[in-house]
This record gives C-alpha cells, sequence and structure tokens, in this order.
C-alpha cells in the first residue's frame, strides 16, 4: 500500500512541470530578441510578417475580493490590444499578445509572486499586476529585472516606482479630492475613514486625516476587516459617533453592509466610496435605498458611459457586455504601456531596459480622452508628475454603471498644496 | 443598558446561524467520531441555492427546499466519499472532509458569479421596536428560526425511532449494531441533518448582506462555538454558538471604548480567545463529556 502511495505521489510529483508544457508555456524557439519578444508572429496574430511581445497579466480572476472588477479589467485590455493589433501594431514591426500569459493571483501575494515567477522569463513586461499588496509582493523582482508593469490598483507608493506605469490619481489624492469636494457641497465638521488594512483602505484614509486636517475637520480613523459578517464595530463606530461624512474604502459587499445598517440604525450623514468600493450590483442589495440617499462614488475617471473618444473605443470593442467600470479602468491603464512599447521601437532597443527608458521619457499619454494627457508623466520627479484630478459620481439607477458625474475632473485645495514625499499610506 | 441589549440581541441572532452550523459538526461528530470540515462548503451551498430558488418560489419556499437540496448533496458525499473510509482512523478521514469541502465550494462558486448574490429575504436592514429597544427584524427571525429547528430536532432524538437509532449508535456502535440498528443509515442520517442545517444557516447568513464566494468563512466562526460547547453535546453546540455571537457582538460594541489598547479589529478574534480560555478551564467545552481513558 506504501509503496503504492509512493507511486502515485512520484507521477504526481512528475506531472507539475508537464503542466507547464500543457498550458503552452514551452520556451519558443528561434527568433527570440529579448525575452518576452519574439521574430515570430503572435499566436492570434492579424498580420503573420510581425513579430510579438507578450506582456503577462496577474489578476484576481476567481475568487477574490476583486474579482468582480478584474476580470472586465483583463478583458477590457485583451479589447484593447487586439485594437491595436488591428490598427498596425506597434511601429509597424510587432503586435502584442496579453492572451497568453494571464494568470489568477486569487488577491493572495504568495500566489501573485508564485504565477508571477512562472511567466516572468516569457514576457516583456507586465500588462496588468492586480493589487497593491500583491504588486508588492513582485516589486523587487520587477525592478531588479527591469520589468515595467502595469498596476490595477492606486496605491500612493507607485508614484515613487520607476518600473510602475500607473494611470489616474493615486487613492491618497482621491481621498483628499472626496473631502475638499464635500466641504463644498455638504459643509461637515468631522470626518471618519472607514477603511480595509494596507495600501488600499490606509492610504485613502491617510488622504482623508490630510484633508481634514487642513479644512479643520475633526477626523477618526477606523480600520475594518474585509468580509461583511465582521463590519458590526464600523456600524457601531459610525452610528456612535455620528460624523457628517464618512469616506469609505472597501469591498462592495462591505460598504453595503455598512451605508445600509447604518442608515437603518439612523444614520444620515454622508459616505463617499473610494472607487473600488462600488459596484453596480450593489444597487440590487437592501443596501440600495441607502446608498441612493446618503452614498456617492469618488473615482480616478469618468465612468463607462463618458463621451470621449477612448471611452467609445471602448465600447465598440467590447459589445454586448454588461457595462462595467472595471473595463473602463482596464481600457484607460493600457495606454501608457502603448506609448512606451511604440517609443521603445522607435528608439530601437527592444529590451526590458529599452522599454524602462522609454517610460522615464514619457511626460504625455494620448489617452484619447478619457484622462487629461498630463496624467502619463512618468519623466519627471513623483510630486511633479502625480495626477490630481478625480471625479466624483452619484449613485444612478438608470446609468449602465449605477453612477453620474456630479463633479468631472477636479483637483481641490488640499491636493493642489500637498507635497507628496513618500507614500501616504506610511502616514496614517 | 439599551445599547447593550440591543448589542446583545445582534449577538444572538449572529450566533442563532453559528448554532446550527455547530449542531451540523456535533450531529456528524457524535454519529461517525469525525469532525467534516465540508460544512462551510454546504453552508455556502444553502445560501446559493436560496439566493437561485427564491427567485421563481420567494424566500421563506425556497429555505426549506434549498435544505432538502442540500442534505441530497450531503448524503450523496457520505455515500460516494466518507462510506468507504468506514474503520479508517478518524483523521483520515476529517482529511477526506476537507477536500470534499473544497470540491463542493469550488462547484457552487460557478453558481455565485463574481457579484454578491442576494437571498430575496424580505427583511433587508428594517427594524423593529420591541420596547425600548431598536433591532433588525432579521436578528429576530434568526432566532425563532434556530429555536423552533432545535425543538424540531431535540424532539426527533428523543421520540422518534430513527432519532433514538441515532443516540444508540452515538453511544455505543457495536451494542447499536447487535439490536439491528444500521449504522450506515446513520451516518447518512447525520449528513443529510447537517447538511439541511447549514443550507438554513447560509439562508439565514446571507439576509442583508447576500452570498459571496468569500462567505463560507462565516460558518469557520462554528469551530470555536463547537469547541466552547463540547464537541458531542448538542445542547452545547447552541450555546456555543450563541455565546461565540454574542462575545463577537460585545467586543464589536465595546472594545474600542474600554480595551482600545486590543487594537482594532479584535473583535474578530474573540471567538478564539474564549475558545482557549474555556479549553484552559474545562477541556471537554461546557457541556461536553468527560473522558476517562485507563492508562
Amino acid at each position: 500500500m506504501r509503496s503504492r502511495c509512493l507511486a502515485v505521489a512520484a507521477a504526481l510529483v512528475a506531472l507539475v512541470p508537464a503542466c507547464g508544457v500543457i498550458r503552452g508555456d514551452d520556451e519558443r524557439g528561434g527568433g527570440v530578441r529579448a525575452p518576452g519578444v519574439t521574430a515570430e508572429p503572435c499566436p492570434f496574430a492579424v498580420d503573420k510578417k510581425k513579430g510579438c511581445i507578450y506582456l503577462g497579466t496577474v489578476s484576481d480572476l476567481t475568487s477574490g475580493p476583486f474579482a468582480a472588477l478584474a476580470v472586465p479589467i483583463t478583458d477590457a485590455q485583451k479589447a484593447f490590444w487586439a485594437r491595436v493589433n488591428k490598427a498596425g501594431g506597434i511601429g509597424g514591426t510587432y503586435e502584442v499578445d496579453v492572451t497568453t500569459y494571464v494568470r489568477d493571483n486569487k488577491y493572495n501575494p504568495e500566489v501573485h509572486r508564485q504565477v508571477y515567477n512562472e511567466m516572468k522569463d516569457r514576457v516583456l513586461a507586465l500588462a496588468q499586476t492586480l493589487g497593491s499588496p500583491t504588486t508588492a509582493a513582485i516589486l523587487g523582482d520587477l525592478k531588479a529585472g527591469s520589468v515595467v508593469a502595469a498596476p490595477a490598483s492606486w496605491t500612493s507608493a507607485w508614484e515613487f516606482e520607476d518600473v510602475i506605469v500607473e494611470s489616474g490619481s493615486n487613492y491618497c489624492v482621491e481621498a483628499m479630492n472626496s473631502v475638499d469636494y464635500a466641504v463644498e457641497a455638504h459643509k461637515p465638521r468631522s470626518v471618519m475613514a472607514v477603511h480595509l488594512a494596507g495600501d488600499y483602505g490606509a492610504d485613502a484614509a491617510a488622504g482623508a486625516k490630510i484633508a481634514a486636517r487642513r479644512n479643520g475637520l475633526t477626523f477618526t480613523d477606523v480600520e475594518t476587516p474585509s468580509g461583511a459578517t465582521e463590519q458590526g464595530r464600523a456600524i457601531t463606530e459610525i452610528t456612535k459617533r455620528r460624523p457628517d461624512l464618512v469616506i469609505l474604502t472597501t469591498g462592495p459587499a462591505d460598504a453595503a453592509t455598512i451605508v445600509g445598517q447604518a442608515a437603518a440604525a439612523g444614520f444620515r450623514g454622508r459616505f463617499i466610496g473610494t472607487g473600488p468600493t462600488w459596484n453596480p450590483a450593489l444597487l440590487k442589495s437592501p443596501a440600495a435605498p441607502a446608498l441612493k440617499a446618503l452614498y456617492e462614488q469618488s473615482s480616478p475617471g469618468r465612468p463607462w458611459n463618458a463621451d470621449t473618444p477612448g471611452h467609445r473605443a471602448m465600447r465598440e470593442a467590447l459589445p454586448g457586455v454588461t457595462p462595467n467600470d472595471g473595463y473602463t479602468s482596464g481600457w484607460a491603464w493600457a495606454y501608457p504601456m502603448k506609448a512606451a512599447l511604440e517609443a521603445m521601437v522607435a528608439g530601437g532597443d527592444v529590451s526590458r531596459k529599452g522599454l524602462l527608458a522609454a517610460v522615464r521619457k514619457l511626460r504625455t499619454v494620448d489617452y484619447e480622452g478619457m484622462l487629461p494627457p498630463e496624467a502619463g508623466n512618468y519623466a519627471d520627479d513623483p510630486d511633479t508628475a502625480i495626477f490630481r484630478q478625480t471625479v466624483v459620481n452619484r449613485v444612478d439607477d438608470k446609468a449602465p454603471t449605477g453612477v453620474t458625474i456630479v463633479k468631472d475632473f477636479y483637483v481641490g485645495p488640499t491636493a493642489r498644496a500637498y507635497t507628496f514625499d513618500g507614500p501616504c499610506f506610511a502616514k496614517l | 443598558m439599551k445599547g447593550l441589549l440591543e448589542t446583545v440581541i445582534r449577538g444572538l441572532g449572529n450566533g442563532s446561524v453559528y448554532a446550527l452550523l455547530a449542531l451540523g459538526f456535533v450531529i456528524i461528530y457524535k454519529a461517525t467520531r469525525v469532525i467534516s470540515f465540508a460544512q462551510p462548503a454546504l453552508m455556502l451551498a444553502g445560501g446559493v441555492a436560496v439566493s437561485h430558488l427564491a427567485e421563481v418560489t420567494g424566500f421563506y419556499a425556497a429555505v426549506p427546499l434549498a435544505g432538502l437540496l442540500v442534505a441530497g448533496v450531503a448524503l450523496g458525499v457520505e455515500r460516494a466519499a466518507i462510506r468507504p473510509m468506514v474503520g479508517r482512523p478518524a483523521f483520515v478521514v476529517a482529511i477526506i472532509t476537507l477536500g470534499v469541502d473544497v470540491v463542493v465550494r469550488v462547484v457552487v462558486n460557478a453558481f455565485i458569479g463574481r457579484d454578491v448574490r442576494q437571498v430575496g429575504d424580505p427583511w433587508g436592514f428594517a427594524r423593529v421596536e420591541l420596547g425600548p429597544l431598536v433591532v433588525q427584524q432579521r436578528w429576530l427571525a434568526m432566532l425563532a428560526v434556530t429555536a423552533a429547528l432545535v425543538a424540531v430536532l431535540f424532539a426527533f432524538f428523543r421520540h422518534t425511532r430513527h432519532g433514538l437509532a441515532m443516540r444508540a449508535a452515538a453511544h455505543d456502535q457495536e451494542a447499536a449494531l447487535a439490536q439491528g440498528i444500521s449504522v450506515g443509515a446513520v451516518f447518512a442520517l447525520s449528513w443529510a441533518i447537517a447538511g439541511f442545517l447549514a443550507a438554513v444557516a447560509g439562508a439565514f447568513a446571507g439576509t442583508g448582506q447576500g452570498i459571496e464566494q468569500s462567505s463560507w468563512v462565516i460558518a469557520l466562526k462554528a469551530l470555536p462555538a463547537i469547541i466552547v460547547g463540547g464537541l458531542d453535546s448538542l445542547g452545547g453546540a447552541v450555546a456555543g454558538g450563541l455565546v461565540v455571537g454574542v462575545v463577537e457582538s460585545l467586543f464589536q460594541s465595546y472594545q474600542g471604548e474600554y480595551a482600545p489598547w486590543l487594537g482594532q479589529n479584535f473583535a474578530v478574534v474573540s471567538p478564539y480567545v474564549v475558545m482557549l480560555v474555556v479549553l484552559l478551564v474545562r477541556p471537554y467545552g461546557l457541556f461536553g463529556t468527560r473522558e476517562v481513558e485507563r492508562v
């Protein structure tokens, strides 16, 4: 019996390396010009005469808390690069593949590192690395290998990393602008930040704290765990202290529980949720009336139905999908990578170092109107380059993604005056 | 005082969900001497089944239907994965239930999708006045349904043939076999009852906030509940579940005020602290049977 078990175990161990081949991870043959760059065409090439640039994607595709956003982000980026390839590719010599190396991180930093290690020798750069703590787990490796990566997160830490090509304002700026907007619109005297731990929630909370101090408002910080059933303390703190404004930086299910139960307990203050806190499915929850009455949604960009060339191109490239601003974010995040790849190919150094050098020279990026061009500044020092405009939306169940703009791209006095000398979350 | 009583009622509401789950753990343990780690998946399956069925039948009919459906799934799991392992060490079977949990959750996740699913309950976050107290209706509903199910369950074990057979098999399997009791049928019935209770727990865990892929973690709070109450005590499971719910709720409401030095969110670990304290004072739980072993 023992020997049979050993035999089965040995067979399973033998299967592990084979899995790579089953997935199609085999080393590509001749024509490799740099890691992730081949003279051979991409697997689904539009023009077989062009070479291929492989970009990796590590995202929360199944069971993590942001899967509802991550899958649309990933699908939008596949559509974005398919459009680029159809339009002639990069510099007329390469097409881009973002479908071969797509892996699930389950929003777990350890899994993130593991799947990145599996693909890192086969991709030139990362088209997407989702999550702040997950990306932090591979950051050292990215820097050591000069691997440029487009994040699917907005933590302020990315402003200080050369290899990360972020788009849109970070959570810290977003929360600063939300507080400044609320000071104009709702005249609060007290602010509470209810947030998840780490460089997502704490980044926004730090921004709210900085803005509250600047506006002379009292500030309370409430860290809450993830999970709808774990929000009892956050609800108690809100209903007991009754702040005029709550900056909410959680997952969508947590937000519905907090807003719904706080409102049911008689709380009538305002909530402003940070970007990933929203999901249109919340409008089907029992918290919907409370969300419509008390909740607004800040975001680093305009929603799905905005009228810009970039938004129109996205909608045309994604026919029939259920609108979700994961698509909008994913599409917008891809523009700086496209600009950097074009500059790299034009410069002649098609390599990781060549791509990083191209990124360091980008002062503007054409986002086709989705974001102002200056959102793509990676050349200047962080404090100069940081993009400080955000949007505030209200809940609108008639809008495709459940929100419509109430305040278009806007910089509040706090964000305008603040000097960024390090990640905000470290200052909470 | 008003706030304290409202906090306790919230704790009793959530605790009654933990109690239903804990009952399932204990019923399987008493019948088979195995802790089934498949309860979280069965709970999730119940919540998801209710979210789909409620669209057709409404919430009230969906809950018993989902209970029966998940009881059927549990029966199938017992027959296919557990029964062939009878006679093997309990540890081995417990590990198999871990595998069953993962497999069932993977299948159930496909029926959840990426968004939160609402179970279609009639209460939402609506509240009701009980004299000076204002409490959420769903907590009262959880408490009432759990009380009714516990009463039915205890009557079943005391007054029905199958219930007595389960008690006899739990007491001494060989003696029960000698009396003509089918121990296999007892195993199957224990899994079916545990599945039904887990499904009802899943439905009530989803009230107000919905069910998502990560909701299975709620069931883990039944583990400190069964240790607090005693692994082989049905009454202990109910008491343990309610104690865990109330302790957690009290920490959520008052720890920040009275013991801020414990840090934020100590409520998350409070059930496990209670479990450790009970283990130190009464290693067999508050109502568990003290085992005497000759050495």
